[in-house]
């Protein structure tokens, strides 16, 4: 199955863009819908379950966690991909963000294509 | 002390006697009661002078008890001269005329010459009369009225036994002149107040000085009875035998025997006397050991009783709970703990007593004191249970813990403080690094695609990144300078340091659409260190800049400053963003953002400016207004109030 639209989670502007270009680049036909906190994240949510979602742990309101704690609470369909990017690659932060069932991946920024590639992948299998 | 007392009580005695029997002969004398003198001849047996002499020596003595020296010195002297009289009497066998002076005895009993003393008695008054006499004058029991004690008692003690076994020559030592009963029995009780009574002399060992008097004693009228035989034997010509056996040789056989033995007891109470007077002064040097040691032990040790009820305190009890000794003592030591310890514990004592399971009895643990001032604090305490033969005392040990509850305290929140920074540096520093690796990738793409334009946004993005990396480096530094720094207190003058910083401000871009007023009155100054107090002014001017609302028609900062109570309180007042309740305790924490789309601060502002204003000793504060948000700071004026919880962070 190829991805059609995916929700990246970032509070950082410059991050936003880079995730921007490199899926532009991946496949242009993917759909970017970009959102600036957790909050903003789950407003997002309500309206529509994209293929993935691309999600950074430190933001202020509300970070990466809380926002996983809130989705796996509130929602019962939850998007098939959930993936981790964060800036540094703390043990403890993986371990903690991999007990999710939804979260099926923990990558390292910059984005790169390579991590696309695998999140396709993830949606295939 | 209880001994000094009953021996004194002993004298007391002693004259008491005396002056009873005197006064009640001399009473029988002038009454001349001719029907008891028929009957009981042996009553009369005391002289009226003797009778006189020792009421006179029984006065002397309960004086000298009431701290009189001279007088009865003096008293005592005449009974000694009257003594001297009548034994001289005897000796020489002249008549001074003493013995019919002051009565004309209506009976003549016991007596060689009418009214005359015995000359055994005429000694015992010589040498009571001095011992006394030199004892009053001395104010002590030296060893020569003891001696002279010791030779009284040995007569009084012979006569009266001469008494109870009927050995005439005991009492009679010339014949028909006799020591009476009475006069017996008063030198017996003067001679044992004389030895024993008063502070101890060097030396002598009351135990072994009752030994010796008592086999002298027996010695004495053994010798007596030996005598007495041999005079019998030789005044009748006759000699007591039997089987064969020289009764003499027996008695003498007898007296050898006995002395060895006397002289083994004798041995034997000397040498245990001495033992146990050295046990006893070993104990007493231990006791006094232990005293001092719970004196002047740094931890407070309490012994209460099965109840509950103290027992005694050292004085670091006193000085950890603040009570005194005496207000402590005789009531529940429950008074030294809080709730709910206050409460439980004669619960826990009941427990404890019905189960045998103990929780602090030989463990030890941290409970909570309650000091007099109503204060409470952490101590460690160990509680030992004392089986003493019936009773069993609880002793427990109390250390005030406060300081070293404070330090683990501090230490903990420095050492989570530390881990949160290291945590939060790993990512914040590299976060900027990663976006830029990753720009760079793509401003290589539009190179080669040659979209210029696109690749001057790109660079413009790795610009900013960089600044945040630079502005959260700088921001470390602070916090690094801040805590190492070494600076004094001088006085600021508040209305230009402020204006100072926001000069500092202008470059800021939002800078020209804000109004900042000053409100600081200029003659308010401060007692503090000028480096920390700018860069909490700085902060939260900057803070209020950054954070102003872009949709606010006039956006306003205003700064005010008063001084209330020894304190300077410092107040920065916007209608910028506010903080969102939700968020509002999260302030002041270490790299926490609380604006969502404003990522450009470090997360560090409020934590620089909470560390700052608490290492000059006071607080940070945060009052939520209806449109944006007033920072307070209050500080103590000097140096003097300094925060105790952090005294050594300058």
């Amino acid at each position: 199955m190829k991805i059609h639209s995916i929700l990246v989670v970032d509070d950082d502007e410059n991050d936003q863009f880079i995730c921007e270009y490199t899926i532009r680049k991946f496949d242009p036909s993917i759909r970017v819908i970009k959102a600036f906190d957790g909050t903003e994240a789950l407003d997002v949510l309500r309206r529509e379950t994209p293929d993935a979602i691309i999600l950074d742990i430190n933001m202020p309101v509300m970070n990466g966690f809380e926002f996983l704690d809130r989705y796996a609470e509130e929602f019962e369909v939850h998007a098939p991909v959930v993936a981790m990017l964060t800036s540094s690659h703390l043990g403890k932060d993986r371990e903690r963000a991999m007990q999710y069932a939804f979260v099926k991946s923990y990558f390292e920024k910059p984005l790169q294509a390579d991590h696309l590639r695998v999140m396709a992948e993830l949606l295939e299998g | 002390m209880n001994r000094e007392w009953s021996w004194k009580k002993a004298n007391i005695m002693a004259g008491l006697w005396c002056l009873a029997v005197g006064l009640a002969m001399m009473a029988l004398w002038l009454a001349k009661p001719a029907e008891l003198a028929a009957g009981h001849p042996a009553v009369f047996g005391m002289k009226f002078n003797a009778a006189l002499a020792f009421s006179v020596m029984g006065v002397a003595l309960l004086l000298a008890a009431r701290e009189f020296h001279r007088l009865p010195a003096l008293m005592l002297a005449l009974v000694f001269l009257y003594g001297a009289a009548a034994l001289s009497q005897h000796l020489f066998g002249i008549d001074t005329g003493i013995d019919t002076a002051l009565n004309v005895p209506f009976v003549d009993i016991g007596t060689s010459v009418p009214g005359r003393i015995a000359p055994n008695t005429a000694l015992c008054f010589m040498l009571t009369s001095l011992a006394l006499g030199l004892r009053a004058l001395q104010r002590r029991n030296g060893l020569v009225p003891v001696g002279l004690g010791f030779a009284t008692f040995v007569i009084a003690a012979v006569a009266l036994l001469g008494y109870v076994i009927a050995l005439d020559f005991a009492h009679d030592w010339i014949r028909f002149t006799r020591m009476s009963l009475q006069s017996a029995s008063c030198f017996f009780i003067l001679a044992i107040a004389i030895i024993f009574s008063g502070k101890e002399p060097a030396g002598y060992h009351r135990a072994v000085l009752a030994g010796a008097l008592g086999a002298l004693s027996y010695l004495l009228l053994l010798a007596m009875t030996y005598f007495e035989l041999a005079r019998y034997e030789s005044s009748f010509g006759i000699t007591f035998s039997s089987g064969g056996t020289n009764a003499r040789s027996t008695l003498s056989s007898l007296v050898l025997i006995s002395a060895a033995l006397y002289g083994g007891l004798m041995v034997h109470l000397y040498l245990s006397s001495r033992r146990s007077r050295a046990m006893a002064a070993d104990l007493a040097a231990h006791r006094i050991r232990l005293a001092a040691i719970i004196a002047n032990a740094v931890d407070g040790i309490i012994t209460i009783d099965g109840r509950g009820i103290v027992l005694s305190v050292n004085p670091a009890t006193e000085r950890i709970f603040g009570y005194g000794a005496q207000e402590m003592i005789g009531r529940n030591v429950k008074m030294l703990m809080p709730e709910p310890y206050r409460g439980e514990h004669d619960h826990y004592i009941a427990n404890y007593q019905r189960t045998g399971e103990a929780k602090v009895i030989g463990i030890g643990r941290e409970v909570e004191g309650r000091r007099k001032d109503g204060t409470t604090f952490p101590l460690d305490l160990a509680v030992a249970k004392l089986e003493l033969g019936d009773t069993v005392l609880y002793s427990g040990t109390v250390r005030d813990i406060s300081e070293r509850k404070a330090s683990e305290k501090a230490l903990l929140d420095a050492n989570a403080e530390l881990e949160e920074f290291a945590y939060r540096t790993s990512h914040d520093l590299r976060s900027p690094i990663a976006s830029s690796l990753g720009l760079l990738g793509i401003s290589r793409d539009m190179l080669e695609e040659g979209d210029l334009p696109a690749l001057g946004q790109t660079l413009q993005r790795m610009e900013g990144n960089f600044r945040r990396l630079d502005h959260l480096i700088q921001n470390i530094i602070t916090i690094t300078r801040n805590r190492l720094m070494e600076e004094d207190t001088q006085p600021i003058d508040l209305r230009a340091l402020v204006a100072e910083s926001i000069d500092a401000l202008s470059h800021l871009d939002e800078f020209k659409r804000i109004r900042i007023e000053n409100h600081v009155p200029a003659e308010l100054t401060i007692e503090s260190k000028p480096s920390k107090f700018q860069v909490i002014v700085g902060n939260m001017l900057s803070n209020a800049v950054k954070y102003h609302d872009p949709k606010e028609a006039e956006p306003a900062i205003d700064v005010r400053a008063v001084r209330h109570a020894g304190r300077v309180r410092l107040s920065v007042e916007d209608n910028g963003l506010g903080v969102p309740p939700a968020s509002r305790h999260l302030l002041f924490k270490m790299f926490k953002r609380l604006h969502p789309n404003r990522s450009f601060g470090s997360g560090l502002g409020l934590y620089i400016l909470r560390k700052s204003a608490e290492s000059l000793g006071g607080t940070a504060l945060y009052e939520a207004k209806d449109k944006g948000s007033r920072f307070i700071i209050e500080l103590p004026d000097g140096d003097h109030n300094e925060n105790p919880l952090d005294p050594g962070r300058r």
